[in-house]
């Protein structure tokens, strides 16, 4: 009967699919013949948006307490009007398609969008160019900024930097604000940032923990419910410095300063880490700030670097480190105690499970890895967690 | 039960046969049309770490292998990062600007770029494969007044029209910037959607190129007289807005013109006798809404499948009518959503492939799953269903 033939073609369509899933993960550097976690793309995650919208560059993607994912992104600041946000210029260009979506998307781990909200609003300073997303323990969100006003644009009609970070309810109601846009005092400041990148929210503590980020080269942490300053640190845990950072050269002895500290998190273990995107390289801390060790990763990368967000496998050890590296379309995964590279996944381009500047990291309870793409790759994706294995050359 | 009754008709319809298919749209007003689901996995990933530019070209061949041509020189620094001088990252590499994929979606061949004996478009457009097995390439940057044939494995045949010698759209020697051609087995002649300069099709010898016969819309000689931008509220212009995208032959003889920034189709018989036009999206300024036309496989070709980057989806047309039935795809970068959908072909089995320009990069491919009812106008996203 047709019908039964048509449910049958639609199944094996669909396990054809699930078998082809997945995407080459080669073996890079082994030290040992141990397993690593295997992934597998799913291109149906998240749903497809509604009423049009579309992704501007994701610049940062967080998984909260009930496993939903939430991303921000640069909205029609990085939409190019002419060719791509028909809908949401005036006149509108176009008839039935695009406008840029909300900046902070909320989707279940189904991948059905269940809140958005996002931009100005009474009481704050809505960044420039969002960037950097975590959802805390007590549910609230955090959102920093990567705008930098051009010195040539000094006292124009322009905006100013983004030198703070912002902290609103899941809800998207705005409860706090550290820094001021256009305020800069450098990486000494107790009060100011300079475009922050990255979050992590001990929430025990009640400290958040801020990458700053892509010109003060420090972590600082705050107390997370006043904004009141409690320390910083530069690289290998060494006072701040203004002097200007070289540019990177992996022949060169290691730098002293960080070059971009685009994000930190905290493992459970209390060990702070700290991506070093220019210079390749984590660096990892105790919560005061000592400095226990530091791993090189790709480390012949040069321009914007390859660590530029981690995340960790959600087994009780966090025995794994995933990088994202927007440089290489690549995410390395490392063993978390030798920080030696196991394994990787991804290749660039703009098919399932490729990349385009892959920026953002994130696990969920069940270690399933979403990923966000800045630059022209504009979009989130899911990497089903597949269990260990060994590893194996070319395809997984 | 209304709800039980519903589903029963729509599992006859699904279980009829298309003549009957029709006489239930007759009887009953149900829209019957193509019905698609993307493929997230076609093709495979490209070896080399290689990456696509604009992926400007689209053709499928006698055996339903799948030709794009790109912009290699689009990729910039950034994703082209291992092409640099140092490499400044591990990926990625410019892929060669031809590429051939199998319909398994392997790659089988590629080649492309400047060689001895002819021009290499400075921003080449457009790629089709004719019945003798020959790639024919066009070019709309401002000099590329010229076309390229090449055999399949890329060996360079002849060149028809010299680079940056257009002489305007009375030209009997160049072209203007051509976007797209189509050749005619019947009478091995080449139709030349041109382009991007020029406001008219051109029809040439497909062996020899010498020019036969060329117009403009409506079958006017064409005028270069700037027209300005297009104003859906003016009356229709009695000429072609560049650029002139498509010029595609049907099997009853009919050649469908995407008059792109005009929003419109035009159609002719072979001799350029102006047959009717259809506007779509007729409100769509800026790049327009009719990108690129394929046909389905049916020997009548029944339906019209049309290509709209600037609205992000396809138009399932009928034919005769130029109505359309319904419409699938919008914008985004996952599975079956676009960004500048550019070119659209279909294989012998009713499979839709689509490229993507601007930053959207791809060729994706649409099963084809056999003629159902329309029950959405604007399917949107179209994805294998049940989940």
């Amino acid at each position: 009967m047709i019908t039964t033939n048509q449910l049958l073609r639609c199944s094996i369509s669909l396990a054809a699919g699930l078998t082809l899933t997945l995407i080459p993960v080669s073996a890079q550097r082994t030290t040992r013949a141990a397993e690593v976690p295997t992934f597998q793309v799913d291109p149906f995650w998240p749903r497809p948006l509604v009423n049009h919208w579309i992704l501007g560059s994701v610049t940062g993607v967080a998984v909260d307490a009930q496993d939903h994912v939430w991303l921000v992104h640069r909205g029609m600041d990085s939409l190019t009007a002419r060719t791509e946000a028909g809908l949401a210029t005036n006149p509108p260009t176009a008839e039935s398609c695009c406008a840029p979506a909300p900046y902070v998307l909320e989707f279940d781990s189904a991948g059905v969008l269940v809140n958005s909200w996002g931009g100005p609003g009474q009481g704050y300073e809505w960044p420039h160019t969002p960037a950097g997303i975590a959802v805390d323990g007590k549910g609230n969100v955090w959102i920093g900024g990567i705008f930098q006003m051009p010195a040539a644009m000094a006292g124009q009609s322009r905006p100013p930097t983004d030198a703070h970070v912002l902290k609103f309810t899941r809800g998207g109601k705005f409860l706090l604000q550290i820094g001021q846009a256009g305020k800069i005092e450098g990486s000494f400041s107790k009060t100011t940032l300079n475009q922050p990148a990255g979050f992590a929210i001990d929430t025990a503590a009640n400290e958040v923990y801020v990458a700053d980020g892509i010109a003060n080269r420090r972590v600082v942490v705050f107390d997370s419910e006043t904004g009141a300053y409690k320390r910083h640190w530069g690289a290998y845990g060494q006072p701040t410095s203004e002097a200007p950072v070289g540019t990177y050269d992996p022949d060169k002895p290691a730098e002293k300063q960080f070059n971009v500290v685009s994000c930190v998190d905290i493992a459970r273990d209390g060990l702070v880490y700290v991506c070093d995107r220019r210079n390749d390289r984590i660096q990892a801390f105790k919560k005061d700030g000592t400095f226990v060790k530091e791993a090189f990763v790709s480390k012949s990368t040069l321009g914007e670097g390859s660590v530029w967000d981690i995340a960790f496998s959600n087994d009780p050890q966090q025995r794994f480190v995933y990088v994202a590296d927007g440089s290489d379309q690549k995410v390395w995964v490392l063993r978390r105690d030798t920080l030696d590279v196991v394994s990787s996944v991804g290749a660039g381009g703009r098919w399932p499970g490729h990349f385009y500047g892959v920026g953002s990291l994130a696990v969920d309870s069940k270690g399933n890895v979403f990923t966000g793409e800045t630059y022209e790759g504009k979009r989130v994706q899911k990497f089903l967690f597949k269990g260990l294995s060994a590893p194996a050359g070319g395809r997984q | 039960m209304l709800v039980g009754g519903t589903f029963l008709t729509a599992l006859l319809v699904l279980g009829a046969t298309e003549w009957a298919l029709d006489r239930a749209v007759g009887a009953q007003g149900r829209v019957v049309a193509p019905r698609f689901e993307v493929d997230p996995f076609w093709p495979k990933p490209l070896p080399n770490n290689w990456v696509l530019g604009e992926t400007i070209g689209l053709g499928i061949d006698s055996q339903d292998h799948v030709w794009i041509v790109h912009r290699a020189d689009r990729v910039n620094a950034i994703e082209g990062a291992a092409d640099q001088n140092p490499p400044t990252a591990a990926c990625c590499r410019k892929a060669p600007w031809v590429l051939e994929f199998d319909p398994a979606g392997n790659l089988v061949g590629h080649w492309g770029g400047p060689g001895q004996g002819y021009e290499w478009p400075a921003s080449n457009h457009g790629i089709f494969v004719d019945y003798k097995d020959n790639v024919w390439i066009g070019g709309n940057d401002a000099k590329d007044s010229h076309i390229l044939k090449f055999t399949k494995s890329g060996r360079f045949l002849m060149q028809f029209g010299r680079q940056g010698q257009s002489k305007g759209s009375n030209d009997t020697e160049n072209f203007g910037r051509v976007a797209k051609i189509f050749v005619d087995p019947k009478e091995n002649e080449a139709f030349v959607a041109d382009g991007y300069g020029n406001k008219r099709v051109a029809v040439i010898d497909a062996d020899s190129g010498k020019f036969k016969r060329y117009w403009g819309a409506y079958g006017n000689k064409p005028d270069d007289t700037n027209l300005g931008p297009y104003d859906p509220n003016a009356a229709p212009a009695q000429q072609f807005r560049t650029p002139v995208h498509c010029a595609e032959l049907s099997n009853d003889g009919l050649v469908y013109v995407c008059d792109r920034p005009n929003d419109r189709i035009q159609v002719f018989r072979k001799d350029g006798t102006f047959v009717k036009e259809q506007f779509i999206a007729k409100r769509t300024l800026g790049d327009g809404s009719v990108w690129d036309i394929a046909f389905s496989k049916d020997p009548q070709q029944k339906y019209l499948y049309l290509a709209d980057g600037k609205n992000e989806k396809i138009y399932v047309m009928d034919r005769e009518s130029l109505q359309i039935l319904t419409t699938f795809g919008d914008g985004g970068r996952q599975p079956g959503q676009f960004f500048a959908v550019h070119s659209i072909a279909t294989d012998s089995k009713g499979n839709i492939f689509t490229t993507e320009t601007y930053e959207g990069r791809r060729v994706q491919k649409f099963v084809y799953k056999g003629l159902a009812p329309v029950t959405r106008f604007d399917q949107g996203t179209v994805w294998p269903t049940p989940r």
